[in-house]
């Protein structure tokens, strides 16, 4: 590794480095929150470099990617860990949990999502996959006053530990087929083998997708989501919901772009995992009686649609995919937002029994939950819609109508069960409780995210031209 | 399409697009002050209103297919344009909105609970319908009438009778489903469109042009027809229409039966028609079936309501077949026929709303059991009832009979048939709307109790619209002329 490939590596190693110094700090002070505003001032460092420093080389190590497209999502995850540190705040000092801990982990994790979208190379992968997974290991049961945190917790490291299995064997597979974990040549390589070989580096592929199924819940990987969702304090549900899924699939867009299509030959087990996600997911919501259970099937459900972006294998279904996560991260971040916020002593509301009425004593917050619920559902003049408009649309183009109509009609049902919270917020049958006001960070977040999900919703082309150019 | 003038000029048509949006904005600024937020909304109305007579006066009488044109680059990357566009049809459209809506938010000024949010969504409302009626841009449509659909939800879900959130949910979900396969429709047509002549748009005017087989056409029309068909309602799809109207809260009935029910058919007008004659062309007599159907099952459900409201909700889809006929029958009279009588039933049976709401304030029913009498307690009341009854059951000189009756003239035409059965369609009009005024005006006074009569603020609402009904039902011509140009070219535009 060169001078130069650490130059290129310049905003993960700001992250890395500054969540190592607020980690040793922290064993000594223990001041909440210089060490908060210490981690989002690194976290927008980190996203600043990444936008104005021009990287000299295209490639780091033969692992990562230095091109925009890695770039463009560097500074997604690293305003994203920002942001997640703008919610923490006032978790980390009501719970009496290290500051320098909670902090350095959020950077450690932007720092391995942000790598893992780059990827270039599978071993690269396997590797920045595994550093965020690790931190959510931790940060997932860091609330020790929570019933189920611990019971999350335990969830997604099991979870992760098959996921790791399969992707490891999966990766060994290919190796073993190809004689390369670099893309695009593990990819090429495998339509030159045939016979038993070209077999083994499918089903290595195939053990891939598992694993990924496990990363971003795709049914009938799923059942961890809505558990661990509900256990994880609501800053780091965000984190989950939106990063560690986007940056899969982002690493996902990444690897089609280079070596162009991968699946082939896996082309009717991708269809049907993304018809079977995008209906358990939407069909489960609707039994939900517990908001962060419900955006967890949500999550699975808009991952169903985000296949059917990467099964196109075209530009234009790449484009939209990329289009539609950073979407879905913003009004999805923006939810659990919401709910952190609200969060006081007693803990979170999330139970539909806690969200009665609420919308009457927190009306402004509220009106935003409903507005990015909105844009979850893809109403039109939100950015959900503009997302689902241009994944349908690559969708068509490449001739997969009937996924389309079924997605369709899994956003159809979407629309029913957030719409049904929308009512429950605004149903004045007895008043609600009063939760916190909410510090002047988390608002800030929430306008960042409500007037995105507007922006984005209307004047939809900046951002398109935007990942038209950067998509390699 | 016609060559368009490059000048720029003011852009009236966006004004009444953001006009009601800015003032919902402001509304909900002014949480704290109920009081400025209904003088507000009235402005705001007011102003609308006001643009909407100013273009029917000095562009009503425009030549070519289009009286205003504008267009500005939206989302190039997809050739989505903003683009709007006023016709003679779509000038009796946005008129009508704007006239109700001044009405709905008189009639709102008593709403007490969570004024502000009430008024907001009226006007986003409003907002949304004015884009429907003038968008000429697929996306751009179907963002509006997507839009138009979640104040309805809200003012109906919030502020509705007992049975609110189910049919706020019944509603939202039934007109979603079917705009959705308007969506694959849409992005269909543009993919075929783009394919054949390179050029990837969604305007309306660009895709005109598409070359379609007979089996792509009769997709794509279906595809359409079914956002049109639930929203207009015909009649297997129109169970969420009553229990919307039913539950809903006055004003809101008011814009949902005058205002957003003529969105689906304006559809059908504006957007299905024009894109596929072919398939419009085969489809015409069924949906001539759909429109009788309609009409007799709705009147024959009317005739054995209890509930007013429900009587009006049934009334309306009975209406709306009659409409449906019309253009149906693809004749000149008839078409000028079908959006008269959309204009004057938006007003006579908005009309009824009103009054079945006053009803409702002073008695507390709606049931035709608990009321009766009415026209010794309240005389004033009772003879506005009498006349917009009159009126809504086709009474000659008074608005739908002139409607009725240019309908009724162009299907028998065409099709003497069908203008036979939907004259008897006509005569039980008048048996159910003669149960309503002798269920709630006449007959015993089910219990003595005082009531007041109207007020000025119910005078100012109604006036206008007594007003109306008699003008055009004595002399329609002016509500005519602007749409002869367009009827004309539509009805050229599609069949050979």
């Amino acid at each position: 590794m060169s001078l130069l490939d650490l130059l290129a590596l310049l905003p993960v190693l700001i992250l890395v480095f500054a969540a190592t110094t607020i980690l040793m700090v922290g064993a000594w002070y223990k001041e909440p929150r210089p060490l908060i505003a210490g981690g989002i001032l690194t976290a927008l460092l980190a996203a600043l470099a990444a936008g104005m420093v021009a990287p000299p080389v295209s490639e780091i190590a033969g692992l990562f990617s230095a091109g925009g497209y890695a770039r463009f999502f560097t500074i997604l995850w690293s305003l994203l860990a920002a942001a997640g540190l703008m919610l923490g705040g006032r978790f980390v000092e009501d719970k009496k949990i290290g500051a320098g801990e909670y902090v350095s982990l959020l950077l450690y994790g932007a720092a391995g999502m942000a790598l893992l979208s780059s990827a270039t190379h599978l071993l690269g992968l396997f590797l920045a996959l595994e550093t965020f997974t690790l931190v959510f290991y931790i940060l997932i049961a860091c609330n020790r006053d929570c019933e189920f945190a611990a019971e999350a917790g335990l969830k997604y490291l099991l979870m992760g530990a098959v996921a790791t299995g399969f992707m490891a064997f999966g990766i060994a597979l290919i190796y073993a087929s190809t004689g390369s974990l670099a893309l695009p040549d593990a990819v090429t390589q495998l339509t030159t083998v045939s016979g038993e070989l070209h077999a083994w580096g499918l089903l290595g592929w195939g053990m891939i997708l598992i694993a990924v199924g496990f990363k971003i819940s795709l049914a009938p990987f799923h059942l961890w989501t809505p558990d661990v969702y509900q256990g994880a304090p609501a800053p780091v549900a965000a984190l989950l919901a939106t990063g560690s899924k986007g940056a899969v699939v982002a690493a996902l867009v990444g690897m089609l772009a280079v070596s162009g299509p991968i699946w082939r030959d896996l082309v009717d087990l991708i269809w049907l995992l993304a018809a079977l996600t995008m209906l358990v997911g939407a069909f489960s919501a609707l039994a939900q009686k517990n908001l962060k259970r419900l955006l967890a099937y949500s999550s699975v459900t808009h991952m169903g649609t985000l296949l059917v972006g990467l099964l196109c294998q075209t530009s234009e279904g790449l484009a939209a995919t990329t289009f539609y996560v950073v979407v879905y991260v913003v009004a999805s971040f923006g939810a659990f937002a919401v709910i952190a916020s609200l969060a006081d002593k007693r803990g979170e509301p999330m139970s539909f029994d806690d969200l009665r009425g609420l919308g009457y004593r927190h009306p402004l917050r509220c009106a935003v939950l409903v507005l990015l619920l909105l844009s979850l559902a893809g109403l039109p003049g939100t950015a959900g819609f503009m997302a689902k408009f241009t994944i349908f649309h690559a969708a068509l183009q490449s001739g997969y109508i009937a996924l389309v109509v079924i997605g369709v009609f899994a956003s159809v049902v979407s629309f029913a069960f957030y719409l049904r919270v929308a009512m429950l917020l605004f149903q004045s049958d007895k008043p609600a409780s009063t939760w916190h006001v909410g510090s002047p960070l988390e608002h800030a977040v929430l306008a960042v995210c409500s007037s995105a999900v507007l922006v984005l919703g209307l004047f939809p082309g900046v951002l398109f031209d935007l990942i038209g150019r950067l998509l390699p | 399409m016609t060559e368009l003038t490059s000048l720029p000029q003011f852009p009236w048509l966006s004004l009444l697009v953001v006009l009601p949006l800015a003032g919902a904005l402001l509304c909900l600024m002014h949480r704290k002050r109920p009081a400025d937020c209904r003088a507000l909304s009235l402005a705001t109305s007011l102003a609308v209103f006001g643009v909407a007579l100013y273009l029917f006066i000095c562009h009503g009488q425009g030549e070519g297919r289009w009286l205003l044109y504008e267009d500005v680059s939206w989302i190039e990357r997809y050739g989505a344009r903003y683009v709007l566009a006023l016709d003679g049809i779509a000038l009796l459209m946005v008129l009508l909105t704007s006239f109700m809506q001044v009405s709905a938010v008189l009639l709102a000024w008593r709403v007490e609970r969570h004024v502000s949010s009430f008024f907001a969504l009226l006007l986003l409302l409003e907002a949304g319908l004015m884009g429907i009626f003038l968008a000429y841009d697929l996306v751009l449509f179907y963002l509006f009438w997507e839009v138009a659909l979640i104040p309805m939800f809200f003012l109906i879900s919030v502020w509705g009778g007992a049975n609110r959130r189910q049919a706020a949910l019944k509603f939202f979900l039934y007109t979603l489903v079917g705009s959705f396969f308007m969506l694959i429709a849409i992005i269909a047509l543009y993919q075929i469109h783009g394919a054949q002549s390179g050029v990837y748009s969604f305007v309306i005017g660009d895709l005109l042009q598409t070359q379609l087989t007979a089996a792509q056409e009769g997709w794509l029309f279906a595809g359409f027809m079914a956002a049109f068909i639930v929203k207009s309602p015909l009649v297997p799809f129109h169970t969420w229409l009553t229990d919307a109207l039913t539950e809903s809260p006055a004003a809101g009935s008011l814009d949902l039966t005058g205002l957003l029910l003529k969105t689906g058919i304006y559809g059908l007008i504006r957007v299905a028609f024009p894109l596929f004659p072919n398939a419009t062309e085969s489809f015409l007599p069924i949906l001539a079936v759909f429109a009788l159907v309609g009409l007799f099952h709705a009147a024959w459900s009317a005739y054995h309501q209890d509930d007013i409201k429900r009587l009006l909700a049934y009334s309306s889809i009975s209406h709306l077949g009659l409409v449906v006929l019309g253009l149906a029958a693809w004749q000149l009279t008839a078409w000028e026929g079908s959006i008269l009588l959309m204009v004057t039933h938006g007003i006579t049976t908005g009309a009824l709303f009103v009054l079945v709401a006053l009803i409702q304030e002073r008695t507390g029913t709606r049931s035709m059991k608990e009321l009766g009498g009415l026209w010794g307690q309240t005389p004033c009341l009772g003879f506005l009832f009498l006349l917009f009854s009159l009126a809504s059951l086709g009474l000659p000189g008074l608005a739908n009979f002139a409607g009725e009756i240019l309908v009724l003239l162009g299907t028998f035409q065409q099709h003497p048939f069908w203008a036979v059965i939907a004259l008897l369609g006509v005569v039980f009009a008048a048996a159910y709307m003669l149960r309503l005024v002798q269920g709630v005006l006449w007959g015993p006074v089910y219990k003595e109790r005082s009531l007041p009569d109207l007020t000025l603020r119910e005078w100012i609402i109604l006036l206008p619209m007594a007003i109306l009904v008699v003008w055009m039902g004595v002399y329609p011509e002016p509500f005519l002329a602007p749409m002869h140009g367009t009827v004309a070219s539509l009805l050229a535009g599609g069949l050979p």
